[in-house]
């Protein structure tokens, strides 16, 4: 309290020169700044940032991989993605699966965090459960979920099988209609526990008063939810929408492990275009113009929904 | 105690420093081969070592397991980090070896067939192709070679009374009996992209000839010339009519194969490699039978082409020694030895005498392929083609696109390199 | 009250989920026991039938699984290390210190937060090449270390942007300068979100399969996930070992979670939460 007072005391003295204070104070503020932020930013700037520019340098040439002679070719490598027909397939994939990992990963997460939160006896046994596969990397994800896919011995379809629901099974990975699907069901098995353990403490930090002053009104559980819960969450859902919406844009090793993009590019993601337009057709032009694509994608999406949620929150 | 260890280890700092210190000690460095760890590959390896070693004293020679290959860029970044190899053995082909030609990465060896009389230990009809696809340059020495054709079951053929036919109409024939016993007849794993490329090379020579494919993957005939689509749409019909699955599309060549090792599969077309995926699944390698696609153009031949090759990297800090290791790899005793061995599981480079097969099935192999083998694309088309030429067959086996579609696909790839 | 009800119902609803979830687990266990053969035989529901504890021991010896976890101990071990050092005084600069073109320089980082690793690879390793780099421990840790400093930065800062102004200007006024005050106030009371830090660092290299592929060549600096690798040829898989192998890589991590999973709920939670 008494510094309060002390500040603002000191506040109302300087105010005549505010701005010529405020102006040696950011100074001030950026010598002590520098020391602490160098060792992020030197470490940041060589691997991360320089790497992002050589690519947007790299758009503009015809290298066809290491050590090849490359040469500024303007905006032909623009041209060539614009006339591609995968690259827009691509895009249009890497939105459904964007939207498909934040409606899965999410809602999972989210659902079981309401439910889980219900619990007092079993609930830390029930919350560690659900986020193991959180820890297994995606790579293995794909091996393992590869295997529950296969259409003739998997485990999905000698599940439904034994069931009596053969009618049920289907070629997971090979339907064009359905391969993006599944593959973001294995993606979303490993990323949904992340999302859980955020809702569930957005949940513990709802006032219980509320609930209680709800009961009073005679609201049943689903307008509690409704009322109560959701809107309670909304701090928690706009981060955890904004996290799960990068993960999304960045999805790669599930699909690089289970189809690589397959059957005829019916699960291909800007990401694994890029990795076989690189690593495989030794098209580093036309790779690097995908990456600042897609880098402009995840740019906007941040700054629109930040944007948004600010709005929101007014 | 102490006191001794002491001095043991003295002793044994000297004795290294004194090695080291002899203009003798050299470390060969080498990529390969896949799977050196699993102990059958070990044992063998180990043993070729040794020999190595002791014919060359004062020399090491060290392995180190790939992380991959060419298509995936491990053998790039592995030349590249000066801690990289001196020798390589990896999978090759003409645009594999391009992409590191290309790239400056391994030295030529145009000259070291002529000195060391490499150009005669190899078969005549290879080397020629070698000399043909860059200009005469050489950069690769073939290790192993490829002979891909239709793997069947012995028992099951006979219990049925069925023979691997000679003529297209009769196969399709056999491929419908085949299916009314309840069986699939074709088996393909479209998601291991070398798998299905096996397939698709077997029917494409099969319906154009191996003269056509060759002219086809150079770029001297166009893919969509009516004596090329036949190939690919014929494979269509395959699918059209249940021979082959289509849930097959999204199978990798260890989901495929499990389904011919087990018999829910009547054929498979794989290479002599597949003996090794028949040991891991304990299938009986006598009851396995091999034979060229049947074809209306004349006797079949395996498709294939160069599998592995040896390449010596530009940065190679013991280029001597690794031409060393290739005279000896190349020599009668180590192909012989290889040849023999239960891990053996290539056709070798040149014809070898009175060598007998670790398994009936890789006699049958090396017979088929004594005359020459055909063209498998995957291996020869250009790097910038073959991702396409993969996807295209995806497209087909999953009933997405048409024969003549697909044929289309690849031939505008092919322009763009033009 | 819904809080005050029975477990019950929830407790039954969530089992199936359970068993749903933990599925793939199971099996992947059940696998990993499994001979080459019986995996081949692909019933997916059979038990193994003499379990193959000989399968651990195999992708052990045969993947060098040794050597590659003390690779994987150093690799993880530099990482966290240069993440705390790195991410936690930058968040606090971040959060606290206001300095003209500090919007800027945090856009600058937050772009690092939206582009995956993939996109940049190439690029990636030819400045680790020229920097002497490749194939080393010391350049995989600096490149995962750079690629998790958006998120480290991103996340500290939440944490130190609840703190109240009033406890750094009074320190202010006791004449501390900002290092101190990082030191002797703000860490201490930041450990939640550290512990958080340090679990998501040490997860995501302890897994990182992409970049290792890259940059670690030799077999004496590769780490675990490189491991599994070694059982694959082209055209041939060793799964009983793939299997075992991948079991043997994530036990370890399982273990550790489970072991201080509070603190990480609950650093997790600070973290992000109170920003």
């Amino acid at each position: 309290m008494a510094t309060r007072l002390t500040t603002a005391a000191r506040r109302g003295i300087a105010r005549p020169k505010v701005a010529h204070r405020a102006r040696r104070a950011g100074r001030e503020a950026l010598t002590s700044a520098i020391p602490l932020l160098l060792p992020a930013l030197a470490i940041y700037a060589l691997f991360s940032l320089l790497p992002i520019f050589l690519t947007f340098w790299l758009s503009f040439t015809d290298s066809r991989g290491l050590n090849t002679s490359a040469s500024f070719v303007g905006l032909s490598n623009y041209g060539r993605a614009a006339a591609d027909p995968i690259v827009w397939q691509s895009l249009v994939h890497t939105f459904q699966w964007l939207l498909g990992h934040l409606l899965m990963a999410g809602g999972l997460g989210l659902i079981l965090a309401l439910a889980v939160s219900r619990l007092r006896l079993t609930r830390v046994v029930f919350r560690t459960a659900f986020f193991l596969p959180h820890l297994v990397s995606l790579a293995v994800v794909g091996v393992i979920w590869a295997n529950i896919y296969d259409p003739f011995y998997g485990l999905l379809n000698t599940a439904l099988d034994r069931l009596g629901l053969g009618a049920l099974s289907q070629g997971w990975l090979s339907d064009p209609l359905l391969v993006l699907f599944s593959v973001n069901v294995a993606s979303s098995w490993q990323g949904f526990g992340l999302y859980m353990l955020l809702f569930i403490a957005g949940l513990q930090n709802i006032d219980h008063s509320l609930y209680e002053a709800a009961e009073i009104d005679g609201a049943n559980g689903w307008q509690q939810l409704w009322y109560v819960t959701l809107p309670g969450l909304a701090e928690v859902m706009t981060f955890v929408v904004s996290l799960a919406m990068i993960n999304g844009l960045k999805g790669f090793a599930t699909v690089f492990v289970m189809t690589n993009g397959g059957p005829f590019y019916q699960s291909e993601l800007i990401t694994t275009y890029i990795y076989r337009l690189a690593f495989s057709m030794q098209d580093h032009g036309l790779a690097a113009v995908l990456c600042v694509l897609l880098s402009t994608l995840a740019i906007g999406i941040t700054v629109v929904f930040n944007h948004w949620r600010g709005r929101l929150a007014r | 105690m102490l006191r001794r260890t002491l001095l043991a280890s003295a002793a044994a700092v000297l004795a290294t420093a004194g090695l080291a210190s002899g203009a003798q000690a050299q470390t060969l460095v080498m990529w390969g081969p896949e799977q050196i760890t699993e102990p059958l590959i070990a044992e063998l390896w180990n043993g070729l070592k040794a020999d190595f070693e002791a014919a060359n004293p004062g020399v090491t020679v060290e392995f180190m397991p790939p992380t991959g290959t060419i298509s995936n860029g491990a053998v790039q970044s592995a030349i590249q980090s000066n801690a990289g190899p001196d020798v390589i053995l990896t999978n090759s082909g003409i645009a594999r070896v391009t992409t590191v030609v290309d790239a400056k990465l391994v030295a030529p060896l145009t000259a070291a067939y002529a000195e060391r009389g490499w150009d005669k230990q190899i078969y005549p009809w290879l080397y020629a192709e070698l000399q043909r696809q860059r200009g005469g340059e050489i950069y690769e020495v073939p290790d192993g070679l490829d002979a891909l054709g239709v793997w069947y079951h012995k028992d099951m053929f006979a219990a049925n009374g069925w023979t691997m036919p000679a003529t297209y109409a009769e196969f399709l024939d056999l491929l419908g009996k085949i299916k009314d016993k309840g069986i699939m007849p074709i088996a393909i794993g479209p998601r291991t992209a070398g798998s299905a490329g096996h397939l698709f090379g077997n029917m494409l020579q099969s319906a154009s000839g191996s003269e056509a494919v060759g002219k086809a993957v150079s770029g001297e005939l166009s893919w969509t010339d009516p004596s090329m689509v036949g190939g690919a749409v014929r494979l269509r019909e395959l699918v059209d009519k249940g021979y082959i699955d289509k849930e097959m599309a999204a199978l990798d060549l260890d989901g495929a194969a499990r389904l011919w090792f087990n018999k829910r599969a009547a054929l498979f077309v794989a290479g002599p490699w597949f003996t090794a995926n028949a040991r891991k699944a304990e299938y009986d390698l006598a009851n396995a039978g091999y034979a060229p696609m049947p074809s209306d153009l004349g006797p079949g031949k395996p498709t294939g082409g160069v599998g592995w090759s040896w390449l010596v990297p530009a940065n190679s800090k013991q280029p001597e020694l690794a031409m060393k290791w290739i005279d000896f790899i190349l020599s009668d005793a180590v192909m012989k030895k290889r040849a023999e061995n239960a891990a053996s599981t290539m056709i070798y480079p040149r014809a070898l005498d009175g060598v007998n097969p670790p398994t009936a099935i890789l006699g049958d192999i090396f017979a088929a392929a004594a005359a020459g083998v055909g063209y498998n694309p995957s291996v020869y088309l250009p790097a910038s083609v073959v991702d396409t030429y993969f996807q295209v067959i995806q497209g087909i086996i999953s009933a997405q696109i048409s024969g003549e579609d697909a044929m289309a696909q690849i031939e505008a790839k092919m322009a763009e390199v033009k | 009250m819904s809080r005050r009800r029975s477990e019950l119902p929830a407790f039954a609803a969530l089992l199936p989920a359970l068993l749903l979830i933990l599925g793939p687990f199971l099996w992947l266990l059940m696998s990993s026991l499994k001979s080459e053969a019986e995996i081949g035989q692909a019933n997916p529901f059979a038990l193994p039938k003499a379990p193959m504890w000989q399968n651990y021991a195999d992708a052990w010896q045969i993947g060098g699984f040794g050597d590659l976890l003390v690779n994987s101990l150093f690799n993880l071990a530099g990482v966290v290390l240069l993440t705390l050092i790195t991410c936690a005084p930058a968040g606090y600069v971040f959060a606290k210190l206001k300095f003209p073109g500090r919007e800027w320089v945090f856009y600058l980082v937050i772009i690092g937060l939206t582009i995956p690793v993939q996109a940049i690879v190439i690029p990636l390793y030819q400045v680790l090449f020229n920097l002497g780099l490749i194939n080393s421990l010391a350049g995989i840790t600096l490149a995962q270390v750079s690629n998790g400093i958006p998120f480290g930065i991103f996340l500290m800062r939440s944490f130190f942007a609840g703190v109240p102004d009033e406890l750094v200007e009074a320190a202010r006024i006791d004449g501390a300068s900002h290092t101190q005050i990082l030191g002797r106030v703000m860490l201490p009371l930041a450990t939640p979100a550290l512990q958080a830090l340090v679990i998501i660092s040490a997860l995501s290299t302890w897994n990182d399969f992409f970049l290792p592929l890259v940059i670690l060549i030799s077999p004496e600096v590769q780490t675990l996930p490189l491991g599994l690798v070694r059982f694959a040829s082209t055209y041939s898989t060793d799964f009983r070992l793939v299997f075992s192998g991948t079991v043997i890589t994530f036990l370890p991590v399982i273990i550790l979670y489970i072991l201080t999973q509070r603190r990480f709920t609950e650093g997790l939670t600070q973290g992000a939460l109170k920003g």
